[in-house]
């Protein structure tokens, strides 16, 4: 099969994926418990007036004809080119904001967080899988492992007020929570990444201001994913230096740098490349407990704060877009296992 | 921790290099960065940067707004008539705002108000009688126009008080009202009364959040201390809320406000927000620090603590409709059992103080009837549900709910609840739990045995908490004809000494018939750096920003 026709039928066979996840989630907000309509209402909450909304909201229609509708909205394709983003309906809490703007306004900072997160992870992570490899079964290699179990077991948030507290409250270095300083204007929206946008504008102090901001939460997250990366890094890199090839050129007299991340990483890296895939798209839906006790206003938030108000549309959106997050990080890691081992032919 | 400064260094060196890369670029790197730290420095001296994690719900219109947060912002930027004195103890002390004087009938049906002159509109139009009667009208006007009405207007009844509002002179109002209402002046207090420019207030059209125009984002009049200079709002929540020095508030040559520039940061929790003030991020933490945590703070020297009175209210309702509590024996043997002060003092640590009112203390009309009942008076319990056949073998048996994620602590409450109530040795307590999606549905649906809920008042005045032993919303399906009509005769009256009496008289059927079982009323607190003063917290919880000064 072509490359080309690979990645059409991937994209095609996204939606079906993305019908049964929708259809999944909008069954299972209707039958939990909790009423989006009764949260509007307190003192005034007659049963005609809360009919009324419940027929503003939709909520008043057979199930069917609530899923059609919403199901109308997402392709409605002339919506999606006035606004930039597909119609995911309005909010049910918010009743005069939509969803999709809701959604992507919250993206760059999950995004923001994903990227530098998974610097982190992945330097951390394959550094110390490679060497504890290389020392098998050495003190070094024990403390490693031990290092991976214990950063994959540690509670993110325990970890997160860890880092808060030595590098925010006692030494003062950088930010607790928020996405820059609260007295400096966020750079003007490029890319919505505040610290790629800062430097676009030129502006140094908001780029270490942002970055002040950013550094606790990526490494709190990056420290916790590393512990996957390190152990997959150190088993798969234990099975391939025991291979014929990487004898052969050490025998040819390489530098032993370059067998082991010219010739044995790469042979090693397709398994890691997957679960870095994997992990980002999952970073990508919002790292909940992350944002939460960095009060780092993304999509992990968002979710949250929704299901709280059973703002069904919402979190019906939220996961349309988490599903297509997912489909395209795994097209892309595909198409990049054909880069990584030339043996491949998609 | 060697990873980490590899890492760090790494960053460092990457865009160091980049930076340095141009030597041009460098020197207005370096011009700028001097720039900006000179304004940044200047600036901090008249900005104060507050956390909370508090957020406005959905709108700055005085009309739909009904959450503290969204009307605390609304106090600072726009104006009523009439406003509670900072510092009072009562609520119901009022000084005169865009009003300087007052007066009503003596049946308490038409008042009349002098307007401050020379106070000017956002677009430099003076404030007169017709912008008094348009923000009402238009109040009025939008409350059947939504579903779920103009959320605070119609909460506070104004379309049933409200009869007319006529202009007398360019600086003359009269509000006729259709009944004798004697809080109305609370009512005029209050956020949902602020007065809006019709320039920015379209008749019959609700406003909304605007993105990227915080003018258009409120239709309130500009005649508040400070203007609301940006409102940036992310997937429906608060990123950040500003406030800047408004030059033509009427009350600037007195040097108000204090502090020129004030700006909200919005956090995710009371653990967050709690760092952010520990870590001297923020100025101020308001609302909410966890009570758990203010006795450690105090002892922090790099903050101070300010702690003040307040008017909410924990309560605990009985669905009265059906067995066990369908006996008002049974609700007063309950009643009895509970323990507020083990509450107020282990969980607020002393910053709650116990209720035996449903009016708050201080307040006026606060007794201490239920105080009758005692606290954990077993034998009282013991004999009053003996007469019903319960003992030691056959415990009496019920579900007795809370909220999570709605009010402070609950499920530490309950806990000590349930202790209290079984220490008894007769009754039988099952703690459930639901978020406040579910637990409004259970409410309406009447699923509840007993149920925690909890007030914070429209307006300061015990006409908006005595009406709680019987108020339909709450679903315990308990009426009383007396009560309601000693409540009536007392929103009618302007005779305090009268009002107190009926007020006594309303709690002490409360007593008998325990419908309601007030629980505490907590007090107010805010954390802020030591170098900030003039944060008056009353009972209102009214933060003024305004007063404040660093």
């Amino acid at each position: 099969m072509g490359l080309r026709s690979y990645v059409i039928t991937r994209i095609i066979l996204t939606i079906p994926t993305l019908l049964l996840l929708l259809t999944a989630v909008f069954v299972m907000m209707r039958i939990l418990p909790g009423d989006p309509v009764a949260l509007h209402f307190e003192k005034k909450a007659t049963p005609e007036a809360m009919e009324q909304m419940r027929h503003q909201l939709g909520l008043d229609k057979p199930l069917w004809a609530q899923y059609f509708d919403y199901l109308g909205g997402i392709v409605d394709i002339g919506y999606l080119l006035q606004h930039g983003y597909p119609n995911l309906g309005k909010s049910m809490q918010v009743t005069t904001e939509d969803v999709g703007g809701q959604i992507f306004s919250a993206f760059p900072a999950t995004l923001e967080l994903a990227i530098y997160s998974m610097i982190i992870a992945s330097i951390i992570g394959i550094l110390l899988g490679v060497a504890a490899s290389k020392s098998y079964n050495s003190v070094s290699d024990h403390l490693i492992r031990g290092f991976g179990i214990v950063t994959y077991a540690v509670p993110v948030f325990f970890l997160g007020l860890v880092l808060q507290l030595i590098f925010g409250v006692y030494l003062g270095w950088f930010r607790t929570g928020l996405r820059i300083s609260p007295i400096v204007e966020p750079p003007a929206h490029v890319t919505g990444l505040y610290t790629i946008d800062s430097l676009l504008e030129g502006n140094f102090i908001k780029f270490v201001e942002s970055f002040k901001s950013l550094l606790l939460p990526s490494l709190t997250l990056g420290i916790i994913l590393s512990g996957v990366f390190i152990r997959l890094t150190r088993t798969n890199m234990l099975e391939t230096l025991r291979l014929e090839f990487v004898t052969a050129a050490r025998a040819r007299g390489l530098k032993e740098d370059t067998v082991t991340f010219g010739y044995a990483l790469r042979n090693a890296f397709l398994p890691i490349l997957t679960m870095m895939g994997l992990q980002f798209a999952l970073l990508l839906g919002g790292a909940i407990l992350t944002e939460t006790t960095f009060s780092w206003p993304g999509l992990g938030r968002y979710i949250v704060d929704r299901i709280n108000f059973r703002d069904y549309t919402a979190i019906q959106g939220a996961v349309v877009v988490f599903g297509l997050f997912v489909t395209f990080v795994s097209l892309v890691v595909d198409l990049l296992y054909a880069y990584f081992d030339p043996r491949i032919r998609l | 921790m060697v990873l980490i400064v590899i890492i760090l260094s790494s960053a460092t060196m990457y865009y160091a290099t980049t930076a340095i890369s141009n030597i041009s670029i460098l020197s207005d790197q370096v011009t700028s960065l001097q720039n900006a730290l000179n304004t940044k420095f200047a600036s901090l001296e008249t900005t104060l940067v507050v956390g909370t994690t508090d957020t406005v719900e959905l709108t700055l219109d005085p009309a739909q707004a009904y959450d503290y947060f969204g009307w605390n912002i609304m106090q600072q930027i726009g104006g009523t008539l009439v406003a509670v004195n900072p510092g009072s103890a009562t609520g119901t002390d009022f000084v005169g705002d865009l009003a300087t004087s007052w007066n009503s009938s003596i049946d308490t049906t038409v008042w009349d108000f002098t307007l401050r002159t020379g106070v000017k509109l956002s677009d430099g139009v003076t404030l007169n009688a017709t912008h008094i009667k348009y923000s009402f009208d238009r109040s009025i006007a939008l409350i059947p126009s939504i579903p779920e009405g103009a959320p605070a207007t119609a909460n506070l009844g104004y379309d049933l008080i409200f009869n007319r509002t006529e202009v007398l002179d360019t600086y003359k109002v009269r509000f006729v009202l259709n009944f004798p209402f004697s809080p109305f002046l609370g009512i005029l207090a209050c956020r949902a009364s602020g007065i809006v420019d019709p320039k920015y207030a379209p008749w019959m059209v609700q406003v909304n959040y605007t993105a990227s125009d915080a003018r258009a984002s409120t239709p309130l009049a500009s005649v508040g201390p400070y203007i609301l200079s940006k409102w940036d709002r992310v997937a429906g929540k608060d990123q950040e809320i500003r406030l800047d020095a408004n030059p033509d508030y009427w009350n600037a040559p007195s040097g108000y406000p204090k502090t020129k520039h004030i700006i909200f940061k919005f956090y995710s929790d009371e653990t967050a927000l709690r760092l952010a003030i520990s870590a001297g991020d923020v100025d101020m933490a308001y609302r909410n620090v966890a009570a758990n945590d203010i006795n450690d703070l105090q002892t922090n020297p790099n903050v101070k603590v300010w702690q003040g009175g307040g008017a909410f209210i924990q309560y605990l309702c009985f669905q009265t409709k059906r067995p066990p509590f369908n006996d008002p024996r049974v609700r007063m043997a309950v009643i009895a059992a509970l323990n507020r002060t083990a509450v107020t003092q282990t969980v607020f640590l002393g910053l709650a103080k116990p209720l035996y009112s449903i009016i708050p203390i201080g307040m006026l009309g606060h007794s201490e009837a239920f105080k009758s009942l005692g606290d954990a008076n077993y034998t009282l319990t013991r004999s009053l549900l003996a007469q019903l056949g319960y003992d030691e073998n056959h415990k009496l048996q019920f579900d007795l709910w809370y909220p999570t994620g709605h009010y402070q602590q609950t499920a530490e409450q309950s806990l000590l609840y349930k202790q209290a109530l079984e220490g008894s040795g007769v009754i039988s307590v099952n703690l459930k739990t639901a978020d406040w999606s579910s637990y409004k549905q259970n409410r309406d649906n009447e699923i509840m045995d007993a149920y925690i809920y909890g007030w914070y008042p429209d307006y300061m005045d015990p006409d908006d908490y005595a009406f709680l032993y019987w108020a339909g919303w709450l679903h315990t399906n308990y009426s009383n004809a007396t009560q309601v009509a000693l409540y009536n005769q007392a929103r009618s009256s302007a005779n305090a000494t009268l009002r107190i009496q009926l007020y006594g008289m309303i709690d002490n059927i409360a007593v008998q018939q325990c419908s309601v079982a007030p629980l505490f009323t907590r007090g107010a607190w805010a954390v802020t750096k030591p170098n900030v003063y003039g944060v008056y917290l009353d009972i209102t919880e009214d933060m003024r920003y305004w007063l404040i000064s660093k």
